[in-house]
């Protein structure tokens, strides 16, 4: 009698157990979606401004032109190619914050700003977003989460490239 | 400048808040500037009575005072408590919760098991690695993986936090009133040849049995050095061990004001912080960088990183009073440099103004809140309370 009762207990630890890292698992995924969520929000807003900076008078024509093709290929761009277009606009910014001392003009002077405390939020959510991601692998990666597919059909998140040079 | 949308936000403060400490202020500090720019703050946190408390904060009841990490923490945890958080959760419809120090075994822990949505744990903490870790990090780390965004007040407890529990943190300050110390007035009482000491005296962690061995050496290269001690503590007592032609340097000073602290650390030739531990940021030294002081400081890991590795301030080997009087006789004997090192320090030290730092939190809020959820009580939880046929308020 005591040894089904055991049992009992030990499948009923079990299948609380299984449902419990499903919702852990499953309280990861969603953390993966929100600080992605936010990365492409602050990236989407990246490529207005450096569109809206294109079209200012702080950059030369050869910069303008760079930089609005930059921002349009970064915005268009299809999930594979997402990470080299965020690069390229990066890098395309990036010569651009290195000669602002020449900047003159209250509105020029403001976007630039507006730029700078852009970069300093997509870091932050950049960090945000690797950690989710590496805690959400390295939960998927268990063998029980594996053996009894507890990640269901929740695609494996991934990092862009792009998130190690952002400025 | 604040945005304009008011967030409902949940602070959970771990300690005592009737017991003064780091933590304490930060979260009260912190809950006051929220306040002002218009959201609506609840902070959470033990406290020993009802009374006195701001009206911001509500009493998860009373603190146990148990020794943790080398130190008596005042903390709170058990089943009454845990209702109480489940039910300050439920009830407060909160856009973010803002748990600090949720490693700790009270109540931020609790909070942040009890809750779901959007998260944000600030860890103050920096210590090193220590065995029982490994006992308890598999418990600790599904809960605080629930945490949407991480922040911690130091590189140092960055570090920490990276060891014990393999995940990152953004490093945000805390925060000072950055303008009170910036207008401090020099007073002729206090300069010259000056050493500055402010906190608990008493309290062998704080150092002052440092700084008096390292006494007689700096009195037979500069004889009039004078040595001025703020804070509270019963100064017969340490006199007594002092040799007896070294007592009328030292002048104990009590506690002072808010203002005098500014002045103070204005005034003195050097500000000496010998702490031989215990401290997660060193709010004492963005202080006194922000009143202009020259600081002299341990090279403990919380201490070295607020001083930007001795870009800011000088540091010495921790509990090692000779090296402690090297460097002072070295800042003394070179004023130009002393003084640049010092306006380079005042600069710096408006990045740890409250309108700095309170901002970089509110964006990180922001970065917690993207998803558009609000802070629910975590799902688990919630069929736990219909079971036991709780109301949850939902």
């Amino acid at each position: 009698m005591s040894k089904y009762l055991f049992l009992l207990l030990v499948v009923a630890f079990f299948a609380w157990y299984l449902s419990y890292s499903a919702t852990r698992l499953d309280r990861l995924h969603h953390r993966v979606e929100t600080s992605w969520a936010n990365l492409d929000g602050l990236l989407q807003r990246r490529a207005a401004i450096a569109i809206e900076i294109a079209r200012s008078e702080i950059s030369d024509p050869a910069a303008s032109l760079l930089l609005t093709f930059a921002a349009h290929q970064a915005r268009d761009a299809s999930i594979k190619d997402r990470s080299q277009a965020e690069s390229g606009l990066s890098a395309a910014l990036g010569i651009l914050l290195e000669s602002t001392e020449e900047i003159s003009g209250a509105n020029e002077k403001a976007l630039v700003q507006e730029l700078r405390e852009l970069n300093a939020k997509i870091k932050m959510a950049i960090a945000i977003h690797i950690d989710a991601v590496n805690r959400t692998t390295m939960v998927r990666s268990k063998p029980i989460i594996r053996l009894f597919r507890l990640a269901g059909n929740a695609p494996e998140p991934i990092v862009y490239e792009f998130e190690d040079d952002v400025l | 400048m604040m945005p304009i949308s008011k967030k409902r936000i949940g602070i959970v403060c771990p300690y005592g808040w009737d017991t003064p400490g780091g933590v304490q202020s930060h979260v009260g500090d912190l809950a006051q500037y929220l306040i002002s720019a218009g959201h609506s703050v609840s902070v959470l946190a033990p406290a020993l009575s009802d009374e006195n408390l701001p009206d911001y904060v509500v009493s998860a009841g009373r603190p146990i005072a148990i020794p943790y990490n080398g130190a008596v923490a005042r903390v709170l945890f058990g089943p009454i408590a845990f209702a109480r958080v489940r039910q300050w959760i439920s009830q407060g419809n909160f856009d973010v919760l803002h748990l600090h120090e949720p490693a700790i075994p009270s109540i931020s822990l609790l909070a942040c098991w009890a809750a779901e949505g959007p998260m944000v744990g600030t860890f103050h903490a920096a210590a090193k690695r220590q065995k029982v870790s490994f006992a308890v990090v598999p418990f600790l780390e599904p809960v605080i993986e629930k945490l949407t965004a991480r922040i911690a007040v130091s590189e140092a407890a960055r570090e920490t936090l990276r060891e014990h529990l393999e995940t990152d943190a953004i490093v945000v300050p805390n925060g000072i009133y950055a303008d009170r110390y910036r207008d401090g007035v020099l007073e002729p009482r206090w300069s010259g040849n000056t050493l500055g000491f402010i906190g608990r005296f008493q309290e062998p962690r704080k150092g002052l049995s440092i700084l008096l061995d390292a006494l007689p050496r700096v009195v037979s290269a500069f004889p009039d050095v004078q040595v001025f001690v703020a804070g509270p503590g019963n100064s017969d007592e340490t006199l007594e061990v002092i040799e007896p032609n070294l007592r009328d340097r030292i002048h104990f000073l009590g506690r002072i004001s808010e203002k005098e602290k500014a002045n103070f650390l204005t005034s003195v030739g050097l500000y000496i912080a010998p702490n031989t531990g215990g401290e997660s940021f060193g709010i004492i030294l963005a202080e006194a960088l922000a009143s202009g002081a020259s600081v002299v400081a341990s090279d403990i890991p919380a201490f070295d990183s607020l001083l930007g590795h001795g870009k800011y301030g000088t540091t010495f080997t921790s509990e090692n009073s000779q090296d402690l009087a090297i460097k002072i006789i070295d800042l003394l004997s070179h004023p130009e440099e002393r003084l640049n090192k010092a306006k380079q320090g005042k600069e710096y030290a408006q990045s740890f103004d409250w309108d700095v730092v309170a901002e970089k939190i509110f964006d990180v809020y922001e970065m917690a809140m993207a998803g558009g959820r609000k802070v629910t009580l975590a799902s688990e939880n919630r069929s736990w309370n219909k079971f036991l046929g709780r109301d949850t308020n939902e």
